[in-house]
Parts: C-alpha cells; sequence; structure tokens
C-alpha cells in the first residue's frame, strides 16, 4: 500500500512514520470544527500520534503491505477515536511502568503512558483473526 | 517542526518550532543534537517556546540529548517550556531529571 485514503471520517496510511503529520492534520483539521478548547485539541492530537505511532512500528512492524485505520467517531458527549492496524497484538500486562527509577532515562516506552493519562478512557480491543483496535475516548467539558 | 540553532557566549541555542510527534521532524532534532555533540559543542539549551506540543517521541530524543551531553561532560537545559510540555514532564516524572528555566537568558547564564 503506498497511497492515503481519505473519507468523511476516516483516513488510511501505509505502516510509515513519514505518515504521522498527515494523520495529525486529518485529525486536528476534523477535531476544530467542534470548537474544543486548545488543551483537549492537543491532549487528542498527542494521543493519536502515540496510537498511530504504535501500530505503525510495533502493530505492523513498519511492513509496507499492512495499514493503519483511523476513524473518528463524535457526538454530543465525546470524541471517539479509533486506530487499528494488522499486527499480533501484545500483552497489556507486560508493559514496563515508565516511570519507575530504572526506566525514567529510557528513550522509548511512554506512549500507552502517557495515553492513558490524557484520554478519559482507552480500550484495546484485540481482533481473534489478528490486528488490534486502540480506542480512545475523550468527554466533552459542558460548555456552560 | 522547524529548526534553528544559534550560539550565545559559547552554548548552543536551538529554537525547534511547531509540533514533535515522530517521523522525520524527530529525526531532524536528534541529529542535530548530535552534531553538536560531535563538533565539541556540550551546552545546549532546547527553547521550547515555540514548541505547540510533543509527545513520546521528542521526550525521548530529550532524553537522548541530555544522556549524551551528560555522558559527554555537558549538560542540556530547557527554557520557556510551555503549559502542555511541562504537564507532560510532570506526568511522566521527567520533570525531575531537566532542568528548565523561564527564559534562554536564564538557561544560558546558569551554565557559568
Amino acid at each position: 500500500m503506498t497511497k492515503v485514503i481519505r473519507r468523511k471520517n476516516q483516513i488510511i496510511i501505509p505502516s510509515s512514520q513519514l505518515y504521522l503529520a498527515k494523520v495529525d492534520d486529518f485529525v486536528e483539521g476534523k477535531l476544530r470544527k467542534l470548537k474544543l478548547d486548545k488543551n483537549q485539541l492537543a491532549d487528542l492530537a498527542i494521543s493519536v500520534t502515540e496510537a498511530v505511532n504504535n501500530a505503525i512500528v510495533h502493530g505492523n512492524k513498519k511492513d509496507p503491505e499492512k495499514k493503519v485505520t483511523l476513524r473518528l467517531i463524535c457526538d454530543k458527549s465525546c470524541i471517539c477515536i479509533e486506530v487499528e492496524d494488522e499486527g499480533k497484538g501484545f500483552d497489556l500486562n507486560s508493559l514496563p511502568c515508565p516511570i519507575t527509577e530504572e526506566n525514567l532515562l529510557k528513550e522509548v516506552g511512554r506512549g500507552i503512558f502517557i495515553v492513558r493519562s490524557l484520554m478519559d478512557k482507552v480500550d484495546f480491543i484485540f481482533k481473534p483473526e489478528g490486528g488490534t483496535i486502540v480506542r480512545l475516548t475523550k468527554y466533552l467539558k459542558n460548555k456552560e | 517542526m522547524k529548526l534553528t540553532t544559534r550560539e550565545d557566549k559559547g552554548i548552543v541555542i536551538l529554537e525547534p518550532k511547531g509540533k514533535i510527534m515522530g517521523g522525520p521532524d524527530a529525526t531532524l532534532l536528534h541529529d542535530k543534537l548530535h552534531e553538536f555533540i560531535s563538533q565539541g559543542k556540550k551546552k545546549v539549551v532546547i527553547d521550547l517556546a515555540k514548541v505547540d506540543w510533543m509527545n513520546s517521541t521528542g521526550l525521548g530524543i530529550l532524553i537522548s540529548g541530555l544522556t549524551t551531553m551528560r555522558n559527554n561532560g555537558g549538560e542540556l537545559k530547557l527554557a520557556n517550556v510551555t503549559e502542555k510540555i511541562q504537564s507532560l514532564l510532570t506526568i511522566t516524572k521527567l520533570i525531575t531529571v531537566f532542568e528548565t528555566f523561564e527564559s534562554v537568558d536564564q538557561a544560558v547564564g546558569s551554565f557559568n
């Protein structure tokens, strides 16, 4: 796969970090229409790049034949973003804690920790036929 | 992300602008930091005033720069840390690792 496919609320990219900025542009473009505050927008943008980067690097192992699909689902109460890869999944319990002393100076391993800190809810769906969906949920603040 | 560099009193000042999220942008910052180390320039300030946000890749680059500088007898300091990046440094406890300053001048002055 070499092309980026854009649909109304979906973008599909090849498994290369070269496309991270395109995903960010797509998501921020959609989210700006919702008039989120600057912090919410940044939290979502950071989390999306973490999830997409993980899908490319750890999920699809940068295999150019595999794709990463991002879906955006919004309603009045929340924003939900799904990032799907075609990888074999992973063991959530095996992730090292990045804030322990022995891991503090490691250059990698903070992505999911940061996503969980910034999002209101994070779900991992490991599909039996292969592929992982990471579902990021941010509840919208009442603007009264 | 765009990256400019300058020097003040022998201290290298890096000024990234935009978002640091991985991919070619991140490689640019990483390579620049290591280029200075190879030139024997080991006192570096990263001015984060114009960085909208960074993700864990950006934090990893800062750590890589910091540890490489320290291993070579130098130091990497952060200036103008925005609220969003401050929050990420706090969440990840990296705030305990980096020296941060409210301005580039303060950061540069701290090397003396």
